[in-house]
């Protein structure tokens, strides 16, 4: 993909309501390749920048599936297939005594699948990304909240979006280089 | 359970002094890692925590040379002091991670402010637990035997014993307290890394956040991840004391085969790991003028959970010593006069005052909102949880089932210098990690304010 | 407090409650006929199945005592919504006591303990019934736990009451200030009940954690009752103006956490006596899996763990108060049948469901509902002038 000289429009607002109405409006307007930026979790935010698909419960239900089906396997195949001994008469396949590390396998799985899945998902880590080009933009791990709207939106054209994001009462609006 | 509800169970204290802004928060908390000059107790503390540190290092390396026949184990008690402090450490750990995790699922917002050190407190306490197995092995360094993987020996470990379960659950708790920990800094490390002045700290500090950006998508993927981490963490910490327990019960020694073990191990975790969260905060949050982020708000409730943890604990020995007496067991009815009168019985005594006796003080209002005096019980409780160990230890194992297997158990200074070194080791572990890391969740203290509140249009 | 728009009148139960109350009369007056049919003809099984009666509904009486204490303790809408339910329940107790009678008189057909024959051929029984286990120890400690439990009950019911007057003063911090005592004494009586009554039945057998499992299987049974309860009364005013979604939702997890605490001490329990396979400890559990009361175990993991656990994990679940009632019934059924596991193998090698270990159960329950009932159409729905039920009252609130 063609890399575009301008990666987009960014506007900086002072408050947690602000950025959300902001949000929702650009949305309303028919912008749909757009972020959010808060120094933390805004509820319902990524609702209104129409994020619904969140995937990170499946990957940990899968990764608790695994974990559990591999670490019984582990020690069925262990206990009573390569290395058979008889410990105190208890049956080779000992369930009530692999409970345990099954458990402990569930949940070892399901842990790293939520962090790495997580990662993943999110993209991180990434060494470069063009936002910080914009030197207020370090106020977005502070206390300043940002809006911005991607070059690569089809409704993208910089005079017109300039003047919507106007619209919204922001702080001050920078272009973003990629 | 309700947020609203949180103000009726505490008063009238509030978890946050009102007045402060997002910037205002972030600067206060980032202040202490970025700006605030290396102060000279700091440098003191941190000398002494690493000279001790250097102790038990000593001590290990001679260790290393000479074996374990340097430390006070013999037949019949072969588990000494090594147990003991192994036990201890990682009880006091669960404390972090009940703090984060639980905490956070009952939506006890109070938790923002003392998760961060707590679950390092964990990490920390942890890797001291860790190396006491290790080093009772006989040949630490061929400590990774413990773990299924195909060898040359064609040997496996044997998945009936809890010493194997004990493996994987102490390594899956590391592991899993290490990315809970890692996960919660992220947002931090990235406010860190734009507000430093310090090149290299951008460096560093930029390389650890990973690019975050906060983006709202990520954020919504970050809080599903973070909840269901906490989600498996709660039962995950349970069942580490449990499996811990399990090494005791699954054993055939009066005073160790019991079936109360298990909740009653979680308990007393919780119960030395609160004191410990308490010891570390009253100090911290004096020295760094923490007061309105830490307030008497976190002494309460931290005071409360340790006085129902403390009776559950009592419960246990209540319920022990009855069954003992009621199943006319032999073996059960001697351990019990045994602890009572025994060799070791001053230690007994010695722990029923400060785990159950003392404590009840907690019952008084007045004591638990004084600083000093929390700090004092707390003292306590580690002595008395630290006392309880040593107790189900030595004193199970000491008076074999043979009068020709009876035997004392002295610890070493060799015992001692280990003890005590890997509190120097915690203690500078801590101290690190004040310098270096937002000792408070900077992003989750900004979530309690009432600006951070969506006000509808 | 300034006048709320709401008062007294508008809060009680509705009239539903009433005919509730008539049928549950009938159902415990036919089938406590069919039980004295039982007395008469079957001593022998109508003893045990009158204990595992006794102790399912005492479960509940003591289960809401128990939550009620906790609600009081960490405070919280979910608590308040429910607190008259669960004041209700309490209130049950003398009839508990009550009902405590004929086991005195069962005694000996239910403990071995009880009959002097099969005490004389055995040294440790003779021990332990001289210090211990003895009708008039049974009695008169059964006698203080009563007591205790009633004086608990009848403080916070009375003190609760005073909550419906508006010219009385403000009285929460009493609350609180008995219920942590009261939450220790609790357990403490339960757990010297649960052996009195239940562990003795195999005299020779100990489990430390045994008393536990009746703690949380107590405020199980009681959790499930109260969500049955509040979903008749969601139907009506006032409780379909004051149950929020919220509230529902902490019960949910409520009964998860407690399905997985069970869970936890059942598992413990087991795992510790199998793998320390003593002839003395395990011999309770080769009854309980052998001669067809294994399947009564395998299906109490099923169905009272694994596939509740499932169904509650899910937030949608826990929310939807229709489908949560059910499963909050089979819990309560659950219950039962766990109580069954633990006492009826003493008394059966085979597993066998006799016609009373329905009937006498069924009986016990017509008579405690009708007098639950009584007692809840008695004050309103919602104590009024309690500080925090004004939040629950504004509907703007949410």
């Amino acid at each position: 993909m063609k890399r575009l000289a301008i990666y987009g429009m960014m506007a900086e607002f002072d408050t947690t309501s602000d950025l959300v109405a902001a949000a929702r409006r650009t949305h309303e307007a028919g912008y749909r390749k757009i972020d959010a930026y808060s120094p933390f979790p805004v509820e319902g935010l990524a609702d209104e920048m129409g994020f619904h698909k969140n995937a990170v419960p499946l990957v940990v239900l899968v990764g608790g599936v695994l974990g559990a089906i591999s670490g019984y396997l582990l020690q069925y195949w262990i206990s009573a297939v390569t290395y058979p001994i008889n410990v105190g008469g208890r049956p080779y396949n000992s369930w009530p005594a692999f409970i345990v590390v099954t458990f402990e396998t569930t949940i070892l799985f399901a842990g790293l699948a939520a962090v790495l899945g997580m990662l993943a998902l999110n993209g991180l880590p990434m060494p470069y990304h063009p936002v910080f080009n914009v030197p207020r933009f370090a106020f977005a791990t502070r206390d300043r909240f940002f809006l911005i709207i991607f070059s690569s939106d089809p409704k993208y054209e910089t005079a017109g979006t300039r003047v919507f994001l106007e619209s919204l009462k922001p702080r001050s609006i920078s272009e973003v280089p990629s | 359970m309700d947020d609203r509800t949180d103000d009726v169970t505490v008063g009238s204290a509030p978890v946050i002094e009102p007045g402060y802004t997002f910037a205002t928060v972030t600067d206060k908390i980032s202040a202490i890692v970025l700006t605030r000059p290396t102060s000279v107790a700091w440098l003191f503390g941190f000398g002494v925590a690493f000279l001790l540190t250097m102790m038990m290092l000593y001590a290990i390396g001679y260790l290393f040379v000479r074996g374990v026949g340097i430390w006070g184990v013999n037949i019949p008690v072969g588990w000494g002091f090594a147990i003991v402090n192994f036990v201890w450490w990682i009880g006091i750990g669960h404390a972090g991670t009940l703090i984060s995790a639980i905490l956070l699922l009952l939506r006890q917002s109070w938790r923002n402010s003392i998760n961060r050190f707590a679950e390092a407190m964990t990490l920390f306490a942890v890797a001291c637990a860790g190396l006491f197995p290790v080093l009772h092995l006989g040949r630490p360094w061929l400590g990774y035997w413990l773990f299924p993987y195909p060898n040359t020996m064609k040997y496996w470990p044997q998945f009936r014993s809890p010493l194997v379960w004990d493996v994987f659950a102490v390594s899956t708790y590391f592991t899993i307290s290490l990315m809970f920990w890692f996960i919660g800094l992220i947002p931090d490390l990235a406010t860190l890394r734009d507000r430093s002045g310090n090149r290299a700290a951008q460096i560093i500090y930029g390389i650890l956040a990973m690019g975050w950006r906060g983006s709202a998508r990520h954020w919504a993927r970050y809080e599903t991840a973070y909840l269901l981490l906490a989600g498996l963490a709660t039962p995950l910490v349970l069942s580490v004391h449990t499996v811990v327990s399990f090494d005791f019960a699954i054993s055939m020694v009066p005073g160790w085969h019991t079936t109360i073990f298990p909740p009653y191990f979680v308990a007393g975790a919780i119960y030395s790991g609160f004191a410990m969260v308490l010891v570390l905060a009253i100090p911290i949050r004096k020295f760094y003028g923490l007061e309105d982020f830490i307030t008497e708000r976190h002494l309460q409730n931290s005071a409360k959970v340790m006085l129902a943890t403390g009776l559950i604990v009592a419960y246990g020995y209540g319920i022990e010593a009855f069954m003992g007496w009621y199943s006319g067991n032999r073996y059960d009815t001697f351990l019990l006069w045994n602890r009572l009168h025994g060799p070791y019985h001053f230690w007994y005594w010695m722990l029923l005052v400060c785990n159950i006796g003392i404590p009840q003080v907690l019952w008084i209002r007045n004591l638990r909102s004084s600083p000093v005096w929390l700090f004092l019980i707390s003292l306590d409780i580690l002595v008395g949880m630290w006392l309880e160990r040593f107790v189900i230890v030595v004193v199970s194992l000491h008076r074999d089932f043979l009068n020709s297997s009876w035997g004392m158990y002295y610890p070493t200074r060799w015992d001692w210098m280990t003890y005590i070194g890997t509190i120097g080791m915690f203690l500078a572990l801590m101290f690190l990690f004040l310098r270096i890391l937002p000792a408070i969740s900077i992003f989750e203290m900004r979530t309690l304010l009432p600006q951070a509140e969506v006000k509808p249009e | 407090m300034s006048g709320p728009r709401v008062n007294n009148a508008d809060l009680l139960a509705p009239p539903v409650v009433q005919t509730i109350q008539q049928r549950s009369l009938v159902v415990g007056v036919v089938f406590a006929v069919m039980s004295i049919i039982g007395l008469l003809i079957r001593p022998g099984e109508f003893f045990p199945a009158y204990l595992l009666g006794f102790m399912a509904w005492l479960g509940v009486t003591l289960g809401c005592l128990a939550i009620l204490m906790l609600q009081h303790m960490t405070g919280g809408a979910w608590g308040l919504v429910i607190r008259r339910i669960l004041e209700a329940g309490t209130r049950t107790l003398p009839l508990m006591a009550l009902l405590f009678i004929p086991l005195l008189f069962g005694m000996p057909k239910l403990y071995v303990w009880a009959r002097a024959s099969e005490v004389a051929r055995d040294q440790h029984l003779q021990e332990l019934t001289r210090a211990y286990l003895n009708f008039s120890g049974f009695l008169g400690r059964a006698i203080v736990y009563f007591a205790i439990w009633a004086v608990l009950a009848y403080l916070l019911n009375r003190w609760s009451d005073a909550q419906d007057n508006a010219a009385l003063p403000d009285n929460t911090h009493r609350f609180r200030a008995l219920s942590g005592p009261g939450l220790v004494l609790y357990a403490f009586c339960m757990s010297f009940a649960a052996i009195d009554w239940a562990m003795s039945l195999s005299p020779h057998w100990i489990s430390t954690i045994y008393p536990l499992i009746f703690l949380v299987g107590q405020v199980l049974s009681a959790l499930g009752f109260v969500v049955a309860i509040e979903t008749i009364l969601s139907r009506y005013k006032p409780m379909s103006e004051l149950l929020k979604p919220d509230h529902v939702h902490d019960h949910g997890k409520l009964i998860l956490t407690f399905v997985m605490l069970w869970a936890y001490f059942s598992f413990s329990q087991w795992l510790i006596i199998w793998a320390g396979n003593l002839p003395e400890e395990i011999s309770w559990f080769v009854r309980r899996l052998n001669g067809g009361w294994g399947f009564v175990g395998l299906f109490l993991a099923a169905f009272h763990f694994a596939v509740p656990f499932v169904f509650l994990l899910s937030r949608q679940f826990k929310r939807n108060l229709p489908t949560l009632m059910w499963l909050a019934v089979w819990l309560m059924f659950m219950r039962v049948v766990d109580l069954f596991w633990m006492i009826e193998p003493t008394f059966h090698e085979q597993l066998r469901v006799t016609v009373w270990d329905i009937v006498v159960p069924v009986a016990i329950g017509g008579f405690w509902l009708t007098f639950f009932f009584r007692n809840l159409k008695g004050r309103p729905l919602l104590p009024l002038y309690d500080p925090h039920s004004r939040e629950i009252l504004e509907p703007a609130h949410e």
